[in-house]
């Protein structure tokens, strides 16, 4: 299951550099682009602003089939508070774009599945896809806007995961 | 070593894509779709001359072809069985209104509202249309070329209707779709325009002629074809022409594979009809989608290669790797 959740993110991190290439984010001493997985950073005192954060959370198997197939349930949390360029006027345009971003970066809902253990990624057999993301409305804390989206991750176990 | 092989469960799959090719109908000579060659297309670009139609939604097939026993002995047991009728009946909703889902979708002619002459007289299906005009030479499916003050007539954002005066012929008419079957004679010069499939949005204009955002169905305007402005579409019910299309609908699996579901001769089979469709839970009662409904029964042809009479091809494509 391993293998999809980094297939997954990485698929989504490809497509955001090309999405807007100017989302990045300073992690480690390194720029990449503005999305990371939560569990695999140091814990946030504050979750970053103006990133995409990947959070795995439920599992579910049906092992009833000739692959055991996994679901699993990713969300996706974005926060703003615009620019200070236009002193936070412009935190709804801000957030706006991320939802657009993270509509455009879902599309089309399924990768190849890599293992990324391997150097370099080694392809595997299956592809991970996903379903319509779920997006809860606009959470305001002051002058920081967030808004979550939820979607079912899916993927078949391969012989040897 | 690592297995190169998986054993894949039933596909999943999210939608299916609709697609469309005209029939000639003067020869009853259906469109072939080959899965050997043409499987793997992408799915926004399908191979000439079919016409993706987008997704659709609600599709359902049915085969209403009857198996019956024949019965031998005392007391009668089946010894074999035959095939009494071959049918089948497709439906499906389309989420688009365009010239071609409105034709699909609807059991007779389809029609363009061409714009109408100044003080023409009323007419339920568009009154007396604006005179015509004539297409120069060299023009192509997505350009069409005008004299400077025939194209002057014309706007980007218009709608146009190009093909041959009607004069007087029986039989389909409309090239090389045919949008009507006229049993005797008329008397409308526009009636062929009126029933053309080769509709397009004029994209922009210049002192040569219309740019078209899309090309036209039947590809090259035919030789002294003429142009008209369109303003909207109208059907009837009634009538006595059927629609009749090749179909292809392809349903894409989570992990590549696909399942097409060909079918070579569809007719329409009921009048127009649409689904009104809540937007979502909160809109019960408020905004709705219209949507067209599509409902068809197949006709069969005959497989050359083994001549048998068959109604549709289901063909599957297996994801790579995944046994078989």
């Amino acid at each position: 299951m391993q293998n999809a959740k980094d297939s997954f993110y990485m698929a989504l991190r490809t497509r955001l550099a090309t999405i807007n290439p100017e989302r990045t984010v300073l992690l480690r001493g390194a720029v990449r682009p503005g999305i990371l997985v939560e569990e695999a950073e140091a814990p946030f005192s504050q979750l970053p602003n103006d990133v995409f954060i990947l959070r795995w959370q439920g599992l579910g198997v049906d092992m009833d089939l000739c692959a055991t197939m996994a679901a699993e349930e990713c969300e996706i949390v974005y926060q703003t508070c615009g620019t200070q360029s236009f002193g936070g006027l412009d935190r709804g345009r801000a957030l706006s774009e991320m939802d657009e971003e993270l509509i455009a970066m879902l599309s089309p809902f399924y990768t190849p599945k890599l293992n990324y253990a391997d150097t370099p990624p080694a392809a595997m057999l299956t592809q991970v896809f996903w379903d319509e993301p779920a997006l809860t409305p606009i959470a305001v804390q002051r002058d920081l806007l967030s808004r979550s989206a939820k979607m079912m991750v899916y993927s078949y176990q391969e012989q040897g995961e | 070593m690592a297995a190169n092989w998986f054993s894949a469960p039933a596909p999943v799959t999210r939608r299916v894509r609709g697609y469309f090719a005209p029939v000639n109908r003067a020869a009853q000579t259906p469109m072939l779709f080959d899965p050997s060659q043409q499987g793997r297309f992408p799915l926004d670009a399908p191979p000439a001359p079919w016409i993706s139609l987008g997704w659709t939604q609600a599709f359902t097939r049915k085969s209403a072809s009857k198996m019956s026993p024949v019965l031998t002995g005392i007391p009668a047991a089946a010894l074999e069985q035959v095939r009494e009728t071959l049918e089948a009946q497709v439906n499906v909703q389309f989420l688009s209104w365009t010239k071609l889902t409105m034709a699909l979708a609807t059991g007779s002619q389809h029609m363009n509202v061409l714009a109408p002459a100044s003080g023409a007289i009323a007419a339920a299906m568009g009154a007396q249309a604006t005179s015509a005009v004539t297409l120069q030479s060299g023009s192509t499916a997505s350009s069409i070329l005008l004299a400077t003050a025939d194209a002057a007539k014309f706007t980007a954002g218009s709608i146009v209707a190009l093909d041959v005066d009607y004069t007087g012929q029986t039989g389909f008419v409309g090239s090389p779709v045919s949008g009507a079957y006229v049993r005797q004679a008329l008397t409308d010069v526009d009636y062929i325009r009126r029933v053309t499939f080769n509709v397009g949005l004029v994209s922009a204009v210049t002192s040569t002629g219309l740019t078209l955002a899309e090309p036209l169905i039947g590809g090259v305007p035919a030789a002294g074809a003429k142009l008209q402005a369109v303003i909207g579409f109208v059907d009837r019910e009634g009538g006595c022409f059927c629609q009749e299309w090749s179909a292809l609908f392809l349903m894409e699996g989570s992990q590549g594979e696909r399942i097409f579901y060909f079918y070579p001769r569809l007719q329409s089979m009921a009048g127009a009809e649409e689904k009104i469709a809540p937007l979502d839970g909160k809109n019960q009662n408020g905004q709705s989608r219209v949507q067209l409904m599509g409902q068809f029964t197949a006709l069969p042809v005959t497989d050359p290669l083994d001549g048998e009479r068959v109604v549709c091809y289901r063909s599957f494509l297996p994801a790579a790797n995944a046994l078989v």
